[in-house]
């Protein structure tokens, strides 16, 4: 039976029309809410008085906990971005060679991602602390210790962790992503090159990488959006303590609207983290069109 | 083509998780996914809705099996909802709730000054018969006063003291301490005797710092407020204790990281046997503890007298402009209370969470009666103690109390806990202290 025009040009927009529904209902409608929280004056029991002008944003800049928190938030995304990536490839050219008991290693490896990151971050936390955690016990039955360490004595040890935690958790992601693009690649092109007397170092600069791009670029671009926006692993390790020196900007909204009751100012540094990856996705949209252009 | 999808994906990852990050604002707005479905009431019944937050893994048990059935036999006219919130959630819950307009009718929460600030709150009077204001303790009814008005009433109380093993003080030879010179003599002597057991507890954690501030500050002769009711947080005492919990960090007395470590784990070691001295809460003792303890006031510094330290959460009814019975409702809230106050009633829900009661009929009823009602399960479902009440409840009426009635309260909370864990970091008490009160007080 014939479509009907009308019906036939209606169709793919009817198909489209659950998904668009979601993201606006579940995407759009909320961003726009936390704008309009961001210029709110909120008391703190969460009644909205009315407008506040860039209030919000003024109270936040004048805090040095929000700047020393951003700082934390750049150096937590590209510190975790940054290692997993370097070592999700490095594991992901490991799996792609042929050994035994490969199908076991890559299960295993998948593991991190495929389990809870607030269970992980509980593990984690289990392993570390320095009076009842499993790391100093092991330790000390196997004699290498005889006392407990301290493992996180301050700030810059929890934060240390709390990467070392994010990029344990990231890498099974970018190893996979990877490995999926090796294994695109035709073995004809590396048979070609060793006939020519090609090494390693020349087949992974100007075989593997260039075809490996579109791989990476997109699992550097969405680890970014991920990591920056992360909570569990900061929330459960330390809650942002000792005296906020570790929070990113995801756990500093999160206290500044539930535990000191400052909705308003929460809301404007979910803005401030909304822009600052609105800028990211930004680059890669200018640069991935411009490759696309010389491509073509 | 690809390339675009791509991008058009990334783009709206960004505002996905954008808005994943910040759903913590935007949810006041949007309904709480943690509000029940209302439930239609009958067509003849007043709805009263309620939030208990949770003191156990039981509470829900006991308001949905005892509290409930007996209310609405007793009051057939009204149909009792009471949704158990855990602390965790409690805070956002009430927050989603208040910038929806939804408030419940009847709050129980920690604190009440915001509420004030924005109008959302009954006085206490309107609701509170005459019987049962004069049962309440008088202290604590004027606990709950701000501005010359009482707003809420207390729900129940603990009191937190010193407690240690008796057993390893023996091994190691020293008496109970009586002063922080004495603190540090016991954990040197406890140290020596067994490196593996913890001398001394302290949480300066967010979640419960605040408490150690009022341990060591009101102990040697500081606080949170002075004499006249006026912030005082950077007086010379608080100073010294906040430098006396440095000294006892960084000699080993405590567990390494008290920044991160709370209460609970803290109160394990305690129920295990791996730590010797702690300041806790009057049911801290897990049913299973085979701990030998004994209890006995908070050590003092620079010859103050020991204070006692109480903490005391409360119940609020809030205004509803839309019922359309204002006078119905209200009966139904005192009818509430009258009924949670019960001395029964009540007795028994102290006995089963292991609280103390505010009121004087329970507070002379369960020295003596307390073994005829039944502890939760998490607490060995066993009878109560008659002497558990008969010493804490003693105590309850020289205690103090945080000044959680005050508007600034939560900034000076947070305001503690980060002094706290500055000094524990390095900084010099008095800066972050002045820095502090300025930030309070102006």
């Amino acid at each position: 039976m014939k479509k009907q025009p009308v019906l036939k040009k209606a169709e793919p927009y009817l198909w489209l029309a659950p998904s668009v529904l979601l993201m606006l209902s579940m995407i759009v409608v909320p961003v726009i809410t936390v704008f309009r929280l961001s210029v709110s004056d909120i008391s703190r029991a969460g009644v909205i008085k009315g407008f506040a002008g860039l209030e919000n944003f003024q109270a936040i800049f004048a805090s040095s906990k929000f700047w020393h928190t951003l700082q934390n938030t750049l150096v937590w995304t590209v510190v975790v971005v940054g290692v997993s990536t370097l070592l999700g490839f490095i594991i992901a050219m490991v799996l792609n060679q042929k050994f035994t008991g490969r199908k076991i290693v890559r299960a295993i490896v998948v593991f991190p991602w495929a389990t809870s990151l607030i269970i992980q971050s509980i593990v984690w936390k289990y392993i570390i602390t320095a009076d009842f955690g499993s790391l100093n016990v092991i330790l000390r039955k196997l004699g290498i210790i005889s006392q407990n360490i301290n493992w996180t004595p301050n700030a810059t040890a929890y934060f240390a962790w709390e990467c070392w935690i994010g990029i344990f958790v990231t890498v099974p992601f970018v190893t996979f992503c990877v490995l999926s693009g090796l294994q695109s690649i035709d073995e004809n092109y590396y048979e070609a090159a060793e006939i020519d007397g090609a090494g390693f170092w020349k087949k992974l600069g100007s075989i593997t990488l260039p075809l490996l791009k579109p791989s990476l670029t997109v699992s550097t671009v969405l680890n970014i959006i991920y990591v920056f926006n992360s909570f569990p692993i900061i929330w459960t390790i330390t809650k942002g303590d000792p005296a906020d020196k570790t929070h990113t900007l995801a756990t500093y909204l999160y206290k500044l609207a539930f535990t000191n009751g400052r909705m308003g100012q929460a809301a404007a540094v979910s803005v401030v983290g909304f822009v600052i990856l609105c800028i990211c996705a930004g680059i890669y949209m200018v640069l991935s069109l411009k490759a696309e252009k010389e491509g073509q | 083509m690809k390339k675009f999808l791509a991008m058009l994906l990334a783009l709206a990852m960004v505002f996905a998780l954008a808005a994943c990050g910040g759903s913590s604002a935007p949810a006041a707005e949007a309904p709480a996914a943690e509000e029940p479905a209302a439930e239609e009431p009958a067509a003849d019944k007043l709805p009263l809705n309620v939030i208990i937050s949770q003191y156990g893994n039981n509470t829900q048990a006991w308001w949905d099996g005892v509290f409930v059935p007996g209310f609405e036999t007793a009051h057939p006219d009204i149909d009792l909802t009471v949704e158990i919130v855990s602390w965790n959630d409690l805070y956002t819950v009430v927050s989603n709730r208040i910038t929806n307009e939804n408030v419940p009718d009847i709050l129980n929460i920690d604190t009440f000054a915001d509420y004030v600030a924005d109008d959302l709150l009954m006085p206490a009077e309107e609701y509170t018969s005459a019987e049962l204001k004069a049962k309440i303790i008088p202290s604590f009814w004027n606990a709950n006063e701000l501005d010359g008005t009482v707003w809420a009433l207390p729900i129940l109380a603990s009191v937190r003291s010193l407690f240690y093993n008796v057993d390893i003080l023996e091994a190691a030879g020293v008496e109970v301490p009586t002063t922080w010179d004495e603190v540090k003599t016991a954990c040197a002597a406890i140290q020596a005797y067994d490196p593996d057991i913890t001398p001394w507890s302290l949480d300066v954690s967010s979640d419960e710092g605040q408490a150690a501030f009022g341990y060591y500050t009101w102990n040697n002769g500081g606080g949170f407020v002075d004499d006249n009711g006026d912030w005082a947080l950077n007086s010379a005492a608080n100073v010294e204790a906040l430098n006396f919990i440095k000294e006892m960090v960084d000699a080993g007395y405590c567990f390494a990281d008290p920044m991160n470590a709370t209460r609970y784990p803290q109160q394990d070691a305690f129920n295990a046997g791996s730590l010797a001295m702690m300041i806790g809460p009057c049911n801290m003792i897990s049913a299973s503890s085979e701990v030998n303890y004994g209890v006995a006031p908070m050590p003092t510094n620079g010859g103050n007298s020991p204070v006692a330290f109480g903490v005391c959460d409360r119940l609020m009814a809030f205004k509803n402009d839309s019922a359309p019975d204002q006078a119905a409702r209200t009966a139904a809230i005192s009818a509430f209370f009258d009924y949670f106050y019960d001395q029964e009633v009540y007795s028994e829900y102290m006995v089963y969470e292991g609280f103390l009661p505010v009121t004087s009929d329970a507070s002379a009823y369960l020295p003596e009666h307390a073994d005829q009602f039944n502890k939760c399960e998490a607490n060995g479902g066993t009878p109560g103690e008659n002497d558990y009440f008969a010493t804490w409840c003693g105590m309850l009426a020289d205690c103090d109390f945080y000044p959680a009635s005050r508007a600034e309260w939560i900034d000076v909370k947070q305001g503690v806990i980060d002094a706290e864990q500055q000094v524990l970091e390095g900084a010099d008490a008095q800066a972050v202290l002045d820095e502090l009160q300025s930030a309070i007080a102006g």
